[in-house]
């Protein structure tokens, strides 16, 4: 059965075989564009998460005991209906909230929209992309009127001169994409910009750091600029700029001051293509690359390599092209959207968007995490990336639904607030006491371990009057549940994923689901049923994906000419899926957006002028250092399923801090010891591991786990004012060793 | 109603007026304000300090413009100039008329200093032609224009503008002598020892550099500049050659000679003045420039505020334009906080929240607390720039840089030997030179016993690192040559980040891990990850070899090596075929194994 990877948003082709042994499916990789036969230890591995020693198959229940105890379907069922009735009843509609995930199918994420708005009408409905794509939307919806996270197919990548990646470790993240990058490396262009020497990082091939042993120039591209002595050390494959944390921005910054200064702009296209030059080139002009480096730490002579090297790619220079990328890196930020709309400016000014072979694009992490934000489940959005405040989008939704427009809520929360005001004891500022969500139900989110400063939310949610759960696994999040519902995964359900460069494809379903467990499509009818709604949810995924793709109809991610048969027809007949905006049945899909205008009214992009403020929680002298947060290749997101996986849990089996050598011995902290990290929201401890791939200002940490290592419970919640997203990237820390516990005699 | 003109429409004064905008809220229930801005120039506002960058050809003049203000409540006036200000009537005269204030905002910034030198100040009418100040964007046009048929220039005053225009116009190709009067170029910031790398790199651009130089007579021929005069130490020559350490001793009467250059194009880099006219015709108290409290007021009258260039607060003007815009953003808060203040008292009289700068219009990023006006947020200040840091150093006052020459940047103290808190950073601006110094630096310092220096002193590979150290922080540090230790060093010394037990360690970039693949298999440790996507080590390809595997395909059938994202099947190859070779479990002699080159 030929289906996709159950992680990333890089959705690996496989090929999964039925078999006699403990796991119930064989895994094989499978030709497919984005990862061209290759799978990562976590997609090879991924049928154990189907045979999870601990995996959910029946529904459980808090007694009065406060235990979670196996029961029925209708009980469960019941239980929730009645309490979403009694919450409902005492404080209003908007006290029930719904948070989605970026991992759920189309057909999942469509039905949870509209099961939050037609059945609960409430307002609070939004999701854990908001964690990862919020920033890069709101920056791509301003600048280019849609957000497809890379309006072009990954593979262009290779025939590209250049390509600028910006807080994306996709070595780690999503390995087999690396394969695209082979072509601009052996350019000499690849450019990436990270705190750390990551595994992407070490891809240009940088020799160390040490002055003056750089390759002057590998000479393998002939419209390459040769870097002036200032520029320090270049890696034959590439350039890694090394910044201090929260500082991404000014990079961006100083490279578009050089494009300018320089005249290396692609004129003609900003004239015809673009409004809003004059306002960004005026406010690029206060950050020369010497001021600069003394904001990001990365020298003048290195951020002026790095723009002629981008602009020497660019097509009005001669170059084959260049792509701008961005990542969690830069944009889990207070300042995310502006420095995604940072990118933005860069590449429209080396005339980039919009061109075959050259472009920006966000490279979007979760495997669902570009449909899951097209389909209504975040807080302002109809299905087909429609505004929830446009009367029209709301008319035609509405149409679809059979229900009037005006019982559609208006916008609810974003994520981050959302957590915050949850429960009697929620402290979001925004709610009145009454107006609190008293009841949540979670679906494809482990918050406990995602969410920033988790602590604060785990304590808000032991306060709410009723959290459901909907699980594979008994998650930290499924644990404090009241009701825990389990629900199929991956290989055990037929719908469609939307890849990170727009693509829907079909998830297929290999292996029959374990003892009870059941689809939201299936629990989210019941719930309907029982609360007495006249809205129609259907179960079958098919049925569903044609009622999506109705409401999506002219909207900016329209899939109104798709269909599982048609995409069944189009992957028999060797298609790799096909591209958003489809609008027709006869329409070939759309690999490339913007070749001849832009989504916006006029059809020009914008270029919003953007400044830097700097991280929200920074360093001082009782929080002297940064502290960094990314992810290891063996797990995937909060952990939930990675970590059940013994081949992959064998390798990383827990937190660590990275730290430089020389501040482990500044500090103390050597290799190995147990390292007690305390910010503004508390305090952890993790094994430090020495390594010089970290700023000596900075550590690091993955995020993949709970408990005492658990590096969300420390990051800040502060958001992004724009997107709403979270600076989960770097706050200020005190690093010390953890004091040794005594063995107490007797 | 509050009336606020500002003089001055330059980086600070136009600054002044956006900041002031974006923080004054107009709404219900609060005074609205109106704002004026009288700009000399016919230019919009533009930025001066890449003036230099101007004139080296790197930057182009099309690209210096700054945003002006974006509000409906602002109104800039350009080639309008102050005339007078009439403190009685509380208004402004230009020659179009009067504006009447509230309050007046004084950025009228600096003019270039011109020593007094025969030839340059008796000289009817202006400077000669062929002598240029570097201070206007008509200045920078002028000398540009001038390069282009130049056949030898003089730059008088190497400070750091001196630096950037003299190594600007050696990149034009003109060739470019380099005056100064102090002992070694730079020696505001730099001491003789790094001072001589930075000769030495200009040497090497081809600026020749005349130390102990001072400018005796500027040599006009028909209202033009035929060349410059020098009396130099009479050992001195273009200072310092390789071995010379710099200069003459001290001590004794020196002998001295005199040089005549020739030149068509004399730039002077020989500091600024105040422009302080209007507020000494005023009454107001002016020392070097208009004297101002911490509250940047006048203390002859509250009215009247003094920012940037042209102002002389209690610490003294560094001539940065990091302190200009600090002090326009400090007074556009108090004003806006003022305001509220006084006719909306309450919460909302606390200073807000920073505008969105994205948008320019959301409520703003309440996370961002300016409560303190005084010290605003490690963030903010680094994002402007603005890292003045008190280092409990003063500094005396300009000693030794009397008459012509004097240091580049800020202009040398007047009498009464003003002193100055630490500098800000400094970063030269000069291709092929890499400079940045910052708090405690240069050889004016005072000795404090609890400041610890270090030194690396490679003047062979023109670079110079020096650092000081008090308390587990950086407070000052020089650095020439060496790009990537200055970025680090500024980002240390900015944010204080604790500095590393042995401060030696700031001295050079730690060496990174050799990421060098083993130059054989034999050498590689079993232990080494070959293939990162799916965590396979050279140990598990040998083993797989071991269980039957004899080829790529069977490695990675087993193992799962190459599978990921491709990138290791050389090395895998690599092994596979050294495997084949010979077998690594023989002991060494029973047939030794061929090194095969790895791909990386």
């Amino acid at each position: 059965m030929d289906t996709h990877c159950p992680y990333c948003a890089l959705q690996c082709g496989m090929t999964l075989t039925p078999t006699a042994g403990p796991l119930p499916v064989t895994v094989a990789p499978r030709d497919f564009p984005t990862n061209r036969g290759g799978l990562c230890q976590k997609g090879w591995t991924s049928a154990t998460v189907l045979r999870a020693a601990d995996r959910l198959t029946t529904p459980l229940l808090r007694d009065a005991d406060g235990e979670l105890r196996p029961a029925t379907w209708d009980d469960a069922l019941d239980a929730v209906a009645a309490g979403i009735e009694r919450v409902q009843a005492e404080h209003g509609r908007d006290a029930v909230a719904v948070f989605g995930g970026g991992g759920l199918t189309n057909e999942k994420a469509y039905a949870l929209g509209k099961f939050a708005r037609t059945v609960l009408r409430t307002a609070n409905i939004d999701y854990n992309g908001r964690f990862c794509m919020a920033s890069a939307a709101a920056g791509a919806n301003r600048a280019f009127g849609a957000d497809r996270g890379l309006p072009f197919p990954l593979a262009d990548l290779a025939g590209a001169d250049a390509v600028l990646l910006l807080g994306s470790n996709l070595a780690e993240t999503m390995p087999p994409s690396v394969q695209h990058l082979a072509g601009v490396r052996s350019r000499g262009g690849l450019v990436v910009v990270d705190p750390r020497r990551s595994a992407t990082a070490a891809l240009t091939g940088e020799p160390g750091d040490a002055v003056g042993q750089g390759v002057p120039d590998a000479g393998r591209s002939p419209g390459r600029p040769v870097p002036a002595p200032g520029a320090g050390p270049v890696g034959d494959q590439g350039v890694h700029l090394q910044p201090v944390p929260g500082t991404d921005l000014v990079v961006l910054l100083a490279l578009l001051h050089v494009v300018v200064a320089e005249g290396l702009a692609d004129a003609a296209y900003l004239a015809e293509r673009t409004t809003g030059v004059e306002d960004v080139r005026r406010s690029v002009a206060a950050w020369w690359p010497e001021r600069a480096e003394t904001v990001c730490g990365v020298p003048a002579e290195r951020l002026r390599h790095v723009a002629r090297l981008l602009a020497a790619a660019s097509p009005v220079h001669g170059g084959a092209g260049a792509y701008v990328l961005t990542g969690r890196g830069v944009e889990q930020s207070s300042q995310g959207t502006a420095t995604v709309t940072a990118a933005i400016n860069l590449a429209l000014a080396l005339g980039l968007p919009g061109r075959a072979g050259s472009g920006y694009g966000a490279v979007t992490g979760q495997g669902n995490g570009q449909g899951g934000r097209e389909h209504g489940q975040k807080a302002d959005q109809l299905p087909g990336y429609r505004k929830i405040d446009d009367p029209a989008a709301r008319a035609h939704v509405a149409a679809v639904w059979g229900v009037d427009p005006a019982t559609i809520p208006g916008p609810g929360k974003p994520a981050v607030e959302l957590l915050r005001s949850l429960g009697a004891r929620g402290t979001g500022t925004t709610f009145a006491d009454d107006g609190r969500p008293r009841a949540l139900l979670v679906h494809g989110s482990n918050v406990v371990v995602s969410a920033p400063d988790a602590d604060r939310v785990a304590a808000n949610l032991r306060a709410l009057d009723l959290l459901v759960v909907c699980d594979l696994v008994p998650s930290e999040t499924a644990l404090l549940a009241d009701v825990v519902l389990p629900v199929t995964q991956w290989a055990e359900e037929e719908g469609t994923m939307t890849s990170l460069e727009g693509r829907v494809i079909r998830r297929r379903r290999a292996v029959d689901a374990p003892g009870e467990v059941r689809s939201e499509l299936w629990i989210l009818a019941e719930l309907a049923r029982r609360l007495g709604s006249p809205v129609a949810f259907p179960t079958d995924p098919a049925v569903v994906f044609d009622e999506l793709a109705r409401a999506s109809a002219g909207g900016v991610a329209d899939y109104s000419g798709l269909s599982h048969a048609r995409l069944d027809a189009d992957e028999a007949a060797g298609g790799p899926g096909l591209h958003w905006p489809v609008p027709a049945a006869d329409h070939p899909g759309t690999p490339r957006l913007f070749l001849d205008r832009f989504a916006t009214p006029d059809g020009r992009a914008r270029l919003v002028p953007v400044d830097h403020v700097g991280p929200s929680d920074d360093v001082r002298p009782d929080a002297p250092l940064y502290l960094v947060t990314g992810r290891v290749l063996q797990h995937y997101q909060s952990g939930a399923q990675t970590r059940r996986v013994p081949e992959l849990d064998r390798v990383v089996p827990e937190a660590f801090v990275e730290l430089h050598p020389v501040l482990g011995l500044r500090l103390g902290v050597g290799d190995g010891d147990r390292a007690r990290l305390t910010t503004r929201r508390g305090t952890i401890e993790a094994v430090a591991r020495w390594t010089d791939a970290v700023r000596p200002d900075t550590v690091f940490m993955p995020f993949h786990w709970s408990g005492e290592g658990s590096v969300n419970r420390v990051t800040t919640d502060a958001t992004d004012p724009v997107s709403g997203m979270p600076e989960f990237k770097v706050c200020a820390v005190d690093v010390r060793r953890a004091p040794v516990l005594q063995e107490v005699p007797g | 109603m509050t009336r606020v003109v500002v003089v001055g429409n330059g980086m600070v004064g136009s600054r002044f007026a956006s900041d002031l905008a974006a923080r004054w809220d107009d709404a219900a229930g609060r005074d609205p304000v109106e704002v004026t801005v009288l700009g000399a120039e016919e230019y919009e506002p533009y930025n001066r300090v890449l003036l230099s960058e101007v004139v080296a050809g790197k930057v182009d003049v099309a690209a210096i413009g700054l945003p002006g203000a974006d509000d409906a409540r602002v109104r800039v006036r350009r080639g309008t100039e102050a005339i007078a200000i009439d403190r009685a009537a509380r208004r402004v005269v230009t020659g179009e008329g009067a504006h009447p204030y509230d309050v007046v905002v004084l950025a009228t910034g600096a003019a270039a200093r011109v020593p007094d030198v025969p030839g340059l100040t008796d000289h009817p009418g202006g400077l000669p032609r062929g002598v240029h100040a570097l201070r206007t964007l008509d200045d920078a046009r002028e000398v540009v224009a001038a390069s282009v048929n130049a056949r030898h220039a003089v730059v008088v005053g190497a400070g750091v503008l001196g630096i950037e225009v003299a190594c600007g116009l050696a990149r034009r190709g003109v060739p470019v002598s380099l005056v100064h009067g102090g002992e070694s170029v730079m020696d505001r910031q730099l001491d003789r020892a790094a001072g001589a790398v930075v000769a030495r790199g200009l040497a090497g651009l081809g600026v020749r550099t005349w130390t102990g130089a001072r400018t005796e007579r500027v040599l006009v021929v028909d209202g033009a500049v035929r060349g410059v005069t020098l009396r130099v130490a009479a050992v001195a020559d273009a200072a310092p050659a390789p071995g010379d350490p710099g200069g003459p001793g001290h001590g004794g009467q020196r002998a001295t000679r005199v040089v005549d250059l020739g030149a068509d194009l004399v730039v002077l880099a020989c500091g600024t003045v105040p422009e302080a006219g209007l507020a000494r015709a005023a009454g107001l108290a002016v020392d070097r420039g208009v004297v101002v409290g911490h509250d940047l007021a006048s203390p002859d009258d509250p009215r009247v505020f003094a920012i940037g260039d042209c102002a002389q607060p209690p610490d003294g003007g560094t001539g940065l334009v990091a302190q200009g815009w600090d002090q326009a953003r400090r007074l556009a808060e108090h004003l806006a906080a003022r305001s509220g203040a006084d006719r909306a008292p309450g919460p909302g009289a606390t200073v807000g929240a920073v505008p969105d700068a994205t948008t320019g219009t959301a409520p703003g990023r309440p996370r961002v607390r300016l409560g303190d006006a005084d010290r605003p947020s490690m963030a903010l200040r680094l994002a402007m720039n603005v890292v003045a840091r008190p280092v409990g150093e003063r500094r005396a006052a300009a000693v030794g840089a009397p008459g012509a020459a004097g240091g580049g940047g800020p202009a040398p103290a007047g009498p009464g030997a003003r002193s100055t808190t630490g500098t800000d950073v400094v970063r030269v601006k000069a291709a092929g030179l890499e400079i940045v110094t910052m708090g405690v630096c240069g050889a004016r310092r005072t000795h404090d016993p609890a400041h610890r220096s270090v030194t690396l002193s490679d003047p062979v590979g023109g670079r110079h690192v020096e650092v000081v150290v008090a308390d587990g922080l950086l407070v000052g540090a020089t650095c020439v040559g060496a790009p990537d230790v200055g970025a680090d060093l500024t980002a240390t010394y900015t944010r204080r980040f604790p500095v590393p037990a042995d401060p030696a360690h700031l001295l050079l970039r730690p060496v990174a891990q050799a990421p060098a693949p083993a130059s054989s298999p034999t050498h590689m440790p079993d232990r080494t990850t070959v293939c990162t996507c799916n965590g396979v080590t050279k140990g598990d390809v040998v083993a797989c070899w071991h269980d039957g595997a004899r080829s790529v395909d069977d490695v990675a059938r087993a193992t799962r090596a190459t599978t990921g994202c491709g990138g290791c099947k050389d090395v895998v190859c690599g092994l596979v075929d050294w495997l084949a070779t010979a077998d690594p479990e023989q002991p060494a002699g029973a047939g030794a194994p061929t090194p095969v080159e790895l791909g990386a």
